[in-house]
């Protein structure tokens, strides 16, 4: 998966080292802004109430 | 690098079996390893991300109820000076409520001196996840700070703004101060289970309005660790399985927040009983705030 990633990264190693890290933080914000509030409730974490 | 190499292997040699193999498991590799680092990822945003984006919700709640505070004709007009603060101490029968709480905004602020004197969150009304976020929300069918029943309330205890992370290091008549648009109510955390039998003989500081608890409150305790399906805790009289607040009822404050920390198998309650009572006047802030 990240070879074929790698691959299809335009430009030569330094520009693909940064698009590399723009996709990382993409990534990152897509689980912390969608998919972590989307599954929180579902999971035995921090339910305070009686 | 390896990645290049493979990028110029000629298109001329077959695949082999080897080869197949080869990317099944490294394919399996990446996979665990990223599920890994999604796994390490929730946990930075459960204990550190979701404290930054409840700050951020708990700044707005108390923005908004210090604008409804200001613009309350009351605390406006009665503006005295106090010299003494015995001055403005109330009798809590006397005082009515003057607000109407609405699900998700702040009606009241939480002071808890012990934890420091910056220690202070707005109370927003309703316990659902998303009042939770904001911070310490008030059981909606339980009574309002002052009245006779129980103050019963909410919070996280790590994430969404860990409220109440530090309750556990709470002892037997802490002050615990609320305050609503017109008044001041302190509260006092009851004697812990284990103080009960020599709690009389037991010189303590600040205790004077607090004493074992006796009748339909015997088994109300400063601390408690419950299961969360405990919902008689914040009923009026605690244990008590009726929502009907008896005559001559106590004061109380219930604060719930799970238990153990990082977990909510359990739940951890705080009781405390009202203490003492001050009307709101501008510049007076109850002395009962200094305790540290």
């Amino acid at each position: 998966m990240y070879v074929w990633i790698w691959r299809h990264l335009p430009g030569p190693t330094a520009v693909r080292i940064a698009e590399s890290l723009v996709l990382f933080l993409l990534v990152v914000a897509l689980l912390f802004f969608v998919v972590f509030p989307w599954l929180e409730p579902y999971l035995p974490f921090d339910r305070a109430g009686v | 690098m390896s990645h290049t190499q493979i990028a110029e292997v000629p298109p001329t040699r077959k695949r082999t079996g080897g080869d197949t193999v080869r990317t099944v498991v490294r394919g399996v590799g990446q996979l665990l390893m990223t599920l890994g680092i999604v796994v390490l990822l929730f946990v930075v945003y459960e204990v550190y991300v979701t404290d930054l984006f409840g700050q951020q919700k708990q700044a707005e709640a108390t923005t908004e109820v210090d604008q409804v505070w200001a613009s309350s004709d009351v605390s406006a007009t009665r503006t005295v000076v106090v010299d003494n603060p015995d001055q403005l101490v109330t009798d809590p029968r006397q005082r009515t409520p003057t607000y109407q709480p609405l699900t998700g905004e702040g009606f009241a602020k939480l002071y808890i001196p012990a934890f420091g004197a910056d220690y202070v969150f707005t109370i927003v009304e309703g316990t659902d996840p998303d009042d939770l976020y904001i911070g310490p929300g008030h059981y909606s069918n339980t009574q309002l700070p002052g009245q006779e029943g129980n103050f019963a309330v909410a919070g996280h205890r790590v994430s969404k703004g860990s409220p109440f992370n530090d309750l556990g290091l709470l002892a037997s008549c802490d002050a615990v101060v609320v305050e609503t648009q017109d008044d001041w109510f302190v509260y006092r955390v009851l004697p812990m289970a284990e103080e009960v039998a020599n709690w009389a003989s037991t010189p303590r500081a600040h205790c004077d309005s607090v004493g074992v608890q006796t009748g339909s409150y015997d088994s109300v305790f400063g601390r408690e660790i419950t299961v969360p399906s405990d919902y008689a805790q914040v009923l009026p009289v605690p244990h008590t399985a009726s929502a009907d607040v008896p005559a001559g009822a106590q004061r109380l404050i219930t604060l719930t927040t799970c238990h153990p920390q990082f977990s909510d198998a359990e739940r951890m309650i705080i009781h405390g009983v009202l203490a003492k009572s001050y009307s709101k006047s501008a510049g007076f802030l109850p002395p009962e705030l200094g305790e540290s």
